[in-house]
Order: C-alpha cells, then structure tokens, then sequence
C-alpha cells in the first residue's frame, strides 16, 4: 500500500530541473532507503513529501493530501535534515519541550534517555553544537516525534561510526516499538542495508528501481577470473561493470541469471563467484552512461 | 549467531539453516517454541522483514507450525526432514566439491578415505 504516491512528479528551479516527471510510491508502514548520487534530487522530493517546497508539476499524495500547506502531512510528519532550524537562545530542554507540544505521539522519556546515552548536555544550545553532535540530536528528535512518516534526510552527516551504529540500532528498535512508514536517505546503504526493507534508488530526478533489500541483494553477481574465459560466457549477460584485476585477470559484474550449469563451468574453470552488495549496484547501474572514475584518467581513450 | 554479510547467501537462508542447526543439535525441540520475527530482528539486528522471511521458509519447509497469535513451533518430524535434506543436498554438494578436489590433486579413494576417517577420529564425538 502506497502511503506516498507521486505521479509525474516535477520540480524546477529556475535553470535546472531537479525532480524530473518522478512516478513513485512509499510503502505504507515500512523502511524505505532512498538513494541517489549528489545532485539526483533526493532531498527535493523528501521536501515536497513533507510539504516544505511545492511541486511545479504532476502528482503528489500523502495520506491522501497534497502535502504542500496541509495540516494533515505537517502533524503527522517529520522531516530531519541538517537545517533543521531551532531558535538560537534554546537550549536541548527546550527543544525537547517544543516538540512535545507539536507532536501528539512524542515520548519524551525516549528523548531524554537517548539524549543522555549520546551525552548530551540539556543545558547546551543546539546551535553551538558540532556537526556530529548537531545530527545525533536531530536524529533523537526525529524517533522520539514518533510521526507516521518520518523522514530522515542523510541523518548521519558528520556522526562518527559509532554514534552511527547506534543510530541505526535505536532506528530499527525504535520501528518495531512503533511500526511506521520511514524514510531515510542516505550515502551510506552499506552500513544501513539491514535495518532497511525496500530501497528507492533515484538518478537525474527519475526513479531508477524500486525494489526490496534481499532481491537487491541478489540481482547481481560479481565474477573474477581469466579475461578470455570470462569474456566467453558474460557476453550473454548484461555486464553491469568490468575491471582488470591483474595479468588477463578481470571482474565483471553481472546480472544474476546464472543457472547451475553455467556456474558449474564457471567454477571449473576456477572463476571466483562474490556477491556484490547493493550499494556497489547502486553505483554500477547509475554509472554506466558516464562509465567509472578509472575512464577519467584513462587518457587513451581520448586521443 | 552472526549473520555472514558477505555470503552469496542470502541472511533469511542463513536464519533458516542457523535454526535448522539448532534443532538437528537438539537445543530446539518438538512443539518447543521458536524465536519470534520480532526476537530475530532484535538480535541480529536487522530488518523484521527479513526475519520474517526466514521464518517463512521453515514455516513452507514444514520444520515449524504457526499457533495464531501464539507463534511458531517445532514440528514433529523437523529434526527427520532436516536430516535428511541436508544429507542429500548440503553434504552430497560438499562431497562434490571434496571430489573434485581429490582428483586435482590425484588422491586415490583409499588416501581419501584414510583422511576422512582421521579427521572424524580427531574430532571425536562432534
């Protein structure tokens, strides 16, 4: 079920485009990653999603509403970014008691627990706090509002690895607590891939996939082995990315369509079978018009 | 249990066979109750749904019984179609690959009979 819908969704600015005639939808009650390179256009489609910038064009629904001006999406939202903007003589107490006062379904205790495991003061302005520091308190607020949707937009920016960790333990703890339809988007699918169910992958302000973590996590198959060799039998596929790993070694990525009988000759032929997780995917399938950064520096190339 | 992120297999396979092991060892008995979708995500921190679909697959592969509204189950004869799925397909694969290996390295059925009666001996009773 579709909680978010966007049809032919666009977004322009006054010389670019950044959502781009988007058609898709957000499952009602699930973990949605959403990524994309720098520039794809994720953040101007979480901003439309909560109502915070208004399209230029198609469709947009949440909970059956156009977000933009309504009260509905804004009291049952929350959008966490970086700009999230507090008054600048409030301190963490006061931030907290804001919030309770907005957000029917906040649990202060929440709030306060993890403001203390991350420890921080409640005495101290969030304005002066370091970028890590001014996430980690974002991100708290963000699942202590317990909204029907939340939205994170790159939460982590600037938290060092174990405040992240800890972010994506208290988001998965927090979501079975209080089922919820979530968003988060982020750079980092590696560390985030197991909390997430379903990945929303953008490029160019166009939806690419949409698609649930463990199919992701099977669609491709990295292969290492003998050019020549390799060459024989990846010709049959759609090879997602090539690169030489020595003396006629290559890998190639390909779409995971391999029967046992291909396989089994692959092994033979002492061709090494990996996974190739969803970000590298993610990576591969959005760089194939602009090829990798080794084609940058292959010079050759361009004579 | 520790999830294997970077096997070919996939995590609800190896939360289906991690369970499968446990009731094969005979920490999981008959009519005893497995962990929760809930308990699994918890402790392997991961997506619900994901555990959810390796509990699933036990659930098709007849190794538990859904009690509504009180949860999974062992069946009766889990540990049996355990068994003997595993004899027929896991370790005939590793037998395989066992093999073929041997005959790279042209050791005769005997040497790698020796070898295998050695290894059990050292291990004793596991």
């Amino acid at each position: 079920m579709g909680v978010i819908t966007s049809r032919q969704l666009i977004k322009s600015y006054r010389s670019s485009i950044a959502v781009n005639q988007l058609t898709v939808q957000f499952n009602e009650g699930v973990i949605t990653g959403l990524i994309g390179r720098n520039g794809a256009g994720k953040t101007t489609l979480l901003k439309m999603i909560a109502g915070l910038v208004k399209k230029s064009g198609g469709e947009l629904s949440v909970f059956g509403d156009d977000p933009f001006n309504s009260l509905k999406v804004s009291a049952n939202s929350i959008f966490v970014n970086d700009q999230m903007p507090f008054p600048v003589e409030y301190r963490v107490r006061d931030v907290l008691k804001e919030f309770e006062r907005f957000y029917p379904n906040w649990e202060n205790d929440l709030a306060e627990r993890l403001t203390r495991h991350f420890s921080i003061d409640f005495d101290a302005q969030p304005i002066n706090f370091s970028k890590g520091k001014r996430s980690t308190f974002n991100a708290i607020v963000g699942l202590a509002a317990h909204a029907p949707l939340t939205i994170f937009d790159e939460p982590t920016t600037g938290m060092d690895y174990s405040a992240r960790q800890d972010f994506y333990r208290a988001l998965l703890k927090d979501y079975m607590d209080y089922p919820r339809t979530i968003i988060v988007s982020s750079h980092l699918l590696n560390e985030l891939e197991n909390v997430l169910e379903d990945i929303v992958l953008i490029h160019d302000g166009q939806l690419y996939f949409h698609e649930t973590v463990t199919s992701l996590k099977e669609f491709a198959v990295g292969l290492t082995g003998d050019s020549s060799e390799l060459s024989s039998v990846t010709s049959k596929y759609e090879v997602l990315h090539k690169k030489d790993v020595g003396l006629n070694q290559q890998y190639v990525v390909i779409e995971n369509q391999l029967d046992e009988k291909v396989e089994e000759y692959l092994k033979k032929m002492g061709v090494q079978i990996t996974p190739v997780s969803p970000a590298d995917v993610c990576v591969y399938v959005t760089n194939r018009e602009n090829g990798g950064i080794d084609d940058v520096f292959n010079r050759s190339k361009h004579v | 249990m520790i999830l294997n992120h970077e096997s070919m297999k996939p995590i609800y396979i190896q939360i289906a066979e991690w369970l499968e092991t446990e009731i094969i060892k005979g920490n999981l008995d008959v009519d005893d109750k497995i962990y929760s979708q809930y308990q699994l995500a918890d402790l392997l921190n991961i997506n619900p749904a994901t555990a959810g679909k390796g509990l699933t697959k036990l659930l098709d592969d007849g190794i538990v019984y859904k009690k509504r509204g009180l949860g999974m189950f062992v069946t009766e004869n889990a540990r049996e179609h355990i068994l003997l799925r595993r004899k027929n397909e896991t370790l005939k694969v590793m037998i395989e690959d066992l093999v073929k290996e041997a005959n790279y390295l042209q050791v005769s059925n005997e040497e790698l009979l020796r070898m295998i009666e050695a290894t059990r001996n050292k291990r004793g009773s596991d």
